[in-house]
């Protein structure tokens, strides 16, 4: 019966963490690493501004207050006011509704651009990360781009004067035998191969190539901040939950042995 | 104690086991008390509200809505404020004593200003709003009304600075909300400029 | 205070119930772990009652608030995430909890004789909160909320000749609008819970007539002491409260580790594309329902008719209510049943893990194929049951506890 009940739980466990299928990240394959930290008050600042800057003027934030956004990124409101808030009839508590007008939007792109409180939540971290490092040069698109991640993306590539232009381009790729190994030939050098689909940079941005993933990294901290603003608060407490949970176990599993020497 | 140690290892246990449970349901029930609070978008809609007085006449009263209340703000004459003096003796509290009062001893309006009076208008018996009757002359309730705020719930009187009569049901003056003054402007909701 | 007490106690049976139910009532003093999750299943259902009651405060049940009144709970209302989290958290952990106790049922034949009602009311609100769990995940109005609602009403459509006007009898609309909503929510916080709060009652009190089973399957009242109490039973208070004060510690940090680091279950428990608010002209890329359903969404799939693989799917629920007389065996539990019933129920198990891991995956070829395999053995556990139940060599469990 025991092995019953273990190979039970071995085989949950193993079907409960098996990974699913598909390429997270269309075109791109396997999403670029993504670590939030959204302790870092001074990169989700960066984001916040990044954000209003370059993107709050097609993509609301709706569900998010701008006084909330103050408090827990510790910006004091007048300076927020000041650099942040463009529209002087917005007031602190106001829900982030974004500055374009639904109707224009439609006429623009052909369909209202999305809001991104959730953006992070409804994909990942991660995707929206590699998204936003993945738009490259493509002149039968009405925006002259296109996107690895979100192919066919109706959007144009905002921060292109940062970031330069992106070509996809080909590659020569190391190819490998069915064993694992570098493929060579006979001299011992090794065998390559044109592979396309790659991403080339032309480095023609304001900014190096770290200076925009760092950039990027602070806008998607930010998103994934205002994503679930009670995240932080979240893990915190639940270490405090959990502590009280073992003592309170422990305790109730004495008390129980103590009582089970009635009838053992 | 020494014939059973058994029986004090187990009210150790029980009391200890009891007490962190009894912690634990303590901090359980916080969330669930505290989310009946005004939530974010109760108090953005609580948030202060901006009123451009220099249209209101003297002697007249505009109504104002704060958090989805009324408040009064009463422009008074000077002659209006001079003889406040007079009434004091039919006052419960003329001079406040048994509410917090925000502007105490600032000026006779019981507000930051020399002019204008702001009240809460919920009257402190039961939450009706009080009606604003300035004409000086005899009324139904009042023989000798001199002006001020009757409630038409039950009978409560006030002042026209909104300080209680006394023998109404109304244990206390109206209320004065945080305000402030600046020009034209007058800010409710919020003390500092 | 004791003449209050005496005063009630004549006008009302408190101090007979408490000790028929609470202080006296005998259980079996040898119990194994899988017996506790009876006791954790009322305590989730407790969680599920206030933590719902609480997000009544806040939800919205219209088309156009809905989906924004779940995200004001989760941003504007203090704690409301907590609150939401420990609702979404506590329905799968209600499944598991459930799921685990039913298996225990399987194992120790805790549906035999005289236990079948017990049985039967534990499967009805088994089904209910099936019902419940859809209703719920409809209701913050996100894009699966809607495709799943969709998914799921569009089965009645199966129905010969009354299938589509049912469908939109069921929505009220054309599509899952507002009207849908609105019926969904009062039958998730009214309707559903009354009917649950009340099996559970009839399960308990069934239960209470016949009492607790063990993990050896023997009945304890055969030996009895003078005072007509089983040997083998100790009181419920305070030796099984006790025991399940250690399950509910354990149980609540497993439930704290889910609900504060992984609410959202690695989109199993709150899928991704649900943070999108519904969208009619839209389908996600991969429909999957929650993990506590995919099993049954597995055999639906695995049937290529429309019909068909509903009334697969309903009979896979409806045979488990037939369990107490399917099991032939003279025994109850595993631990004396012989080989063939225990290669079966590995089987069983194995197949139905299988069964929800293939629900929450896209299809291909080779996984339709494992899915009619894994249906076939889940139904032939039951439908094999007379068979193998009564002609296996069985031992012979032991005379006490």
């Amino acid at each position: 019966m025991k092995h019953i009940t273990s190979l039970f739980f071995v085989i949950f466990a193993a079907y409960m963490f098996s990974a699913g299928d598909g390429a997270p990240c269309g075109d791109y394959g396997e999403c670029d690493t993504f670590e939030p930290d959204l302790w870092n008050n001074e990169s989700l600042q960066k984001g916040f501004s990044t954000y209003i800057n370059y993107c709050y003027g097609c993509h609301s934030l709706k569900y998010s207050r701008w006084n909330r956004i103050a408090t827990d990124l510790d910006i004091p409101e007048d300076l927020m006011f000041k650099y942040l808030i463009f529209d002087s009839e917005v007031k602190s508590g106001d829900l982030m509704t974004g500055s374009m007008i639904k109707f224009n939007a439609e006429q623009w792109f052909g369909v209202a651009p999305p809001d991104l409180t959730l953006v992070t939540r409804a994909h990942s971290p991660e995707w929206v990360y590699t998204y936003l490092r993945t738009f490259y040069e493509d002149g039968s698109k009405q925006y002259g781009v296109n996107n690895l991640v979100y192919p066919g993306a109706a959007m144009p590539n905002v921060l292109l004067s940062l970031q330069g232009q992106q070509i996809l381009g080909c590659k020569d790729m190391l190819t490998y035998a069915s064993n694992g190994g570098v493929k060579r030939d006979e001299t011992g050098n090794n065998i390559t191969e044109e592979r396309c689909g790659y991403l080339l940079s032309l480095n023609n941005g304001q900014l190096s190539t770290e200076e925009f993933d760092q950039l990027i990294y602070d806008l998607t901290n930010f998103l994934t901040y205002v994503g679930e603003p009670a995240k932080r608060v979240r893990e915190r407490m639940g270490w405090y939950v959990i502590f009280f949970f073992i003592i309170f176990t422990a305790l109730a599993h004495l008390l129980y042995r103590e009582y089970q020497k009635d009838y053992h | 104690m020494e014939q059973n140690p058994d029986k004090t290892r187990r009210k150790v246990l029980i009391s200890m086991t009891a007490s962190v449970g009894a912690v634990g349901a303590a901090f359980a029930v916080t969330p669930f008390i505290a989310s009946w609070n005004p939530s974010a978008k109760a108090k953005a809609m609580g948030a202060p509200v901006k009123v451009d007085i220099s249209r209101i006449e003297v002697g007249q009263i505009i109504q104002v809505a704060w958090r989805k209340q009324p408040v009064f703000v009463v422009r008074h004459s000077k002659n209006a404020l001079e003889s406040l003096g007079k009434i004091e003796n039919k006052l419960a509290d003329p001079n406040s004593v048994s509410i917090e009062e925000p502007y105490r001893d600032l000026h006779p309006t019981r507000s930051k200003s020399n002019e204008y009076s702001v009240l809460a208008g919920v009257c402190t018996h039961l939450g009706c709003a009080p009606k604003y009757h300035p004409e000086v002359e005899p009324k139904p309730w009042d023989a000798t009304w001199l002006g001020g705020f009757f409630c038409p719930c039950h009978g409560s009187m006030f002042d026209i600075v909104g300080r209680v009569f006394k023998g109404v049901p109304a244990p206390t003056n109206l209320k004065v909300p945080p305000h402030n003054f600046q020009g034209n402007t007058l800010t409710i909701g919020e003390d500092k400029t | 205070m004791d003449t209050i007490y005496k005063w009630f106690n004549e006008r009302l049976p408190i101090s007979n119930t408490f000790e028929r139910h609470l202080s006296k009532h005998p259980v079996p003093k040898k119990v194994n772990f899988w017996y506790l999750f009876g006791a954790l299943a009322s305590v989730v259902l407790i969680v599920q009652i206030l933590s719902g009651i609480w997000l009544m405060f806040g939800y919205e049940n219209s088309e156009e608030g809905a989906f924004a009144s779940v995200e004001y709970i989760m941003r504007d209302i203090d704690y409301g995430w907590l609150i939401r989290y420990m609702h979404t958290t506590g329905a799968s952990m209600f499944f598991a909890v459930v799921y685990l106790h039913m298996f225990r049922g399987l194992l120790y034949g805790s549906y035999k004789k005289p236990r079948e009602l017990v049985w039967i009311f534990g499967m009805s609100i088994y089904l209910i909160m099936m019902a419940e769990g859809f209703l719920g995940y409809v209701l913050p109005y996100g894009q699966m909320s809607y495709w799943g609602a969709q998914v799921i009403i569009s089965l009645f459509g199966a129905i010969p000749y009354i299938g589509e006007s049912l469908e939109i009898w069921i929505r009220g609309d054309y599509y899952i609008s507002g009207s849908t909503i609105s019926r969904f929510f009062a039958l998730h916080v009214v309707a559903l819970p009354l009917m649950l709060i009340a099996l559970v009652f009839m399960h308990l009190v069934a239960l209470h007539e016949v009492g607790a089973g063990n993990p050896e399957g023997i009945d304890i009242e055969k030996h009895l002491d003078d005072d007509g109490i089983p040997l083998d039973s100790v009181p419920f208070f305070p030796y099984k409260v006790l025991n399940a004060l250690v399950g509910i510690g354990v149980f609540g940090t497993v439930f704290a580790i889910f609900m504060f680091f992984f609410p959202e279950g690695g989109g199993y428990f709150i899928e991704a594309p649900n943070f999108e608010e519904a969208n009619p002209l839209s389908t996600p890329e991969h429909i999957a329902p929650v993990w506590y359903y995919s099993p049954y969404y597995s055999m639906l799939r695995a049937v290529p008719d429309k019909l068909g693989g509903f009334v697969v799917m309903a009979a896979a629920v409806a045979i488990l209510f037939v369990v107490p007389w399917l099991d032939r065996s003279k025994v109850n539990s595993i631990r004396y049943k012989g080989i063939w019933s225990k290669i079966a129920i590995l089987l069983f198990a194995v197949s139905f893990i299988t069964l929800g891991y293939l629900g929450t995956v896209p299809v291909t070829e080779i996984r339709t194929l494992m899915s009619i395999i894994c249906t076939v053995i889940y139904f032939s556990f039951f439908l094999l049951m007379p068979i193998y139940t009564s002609f296996e060599k069985t031992s012979v469990p032991p005379e006490r506890l």
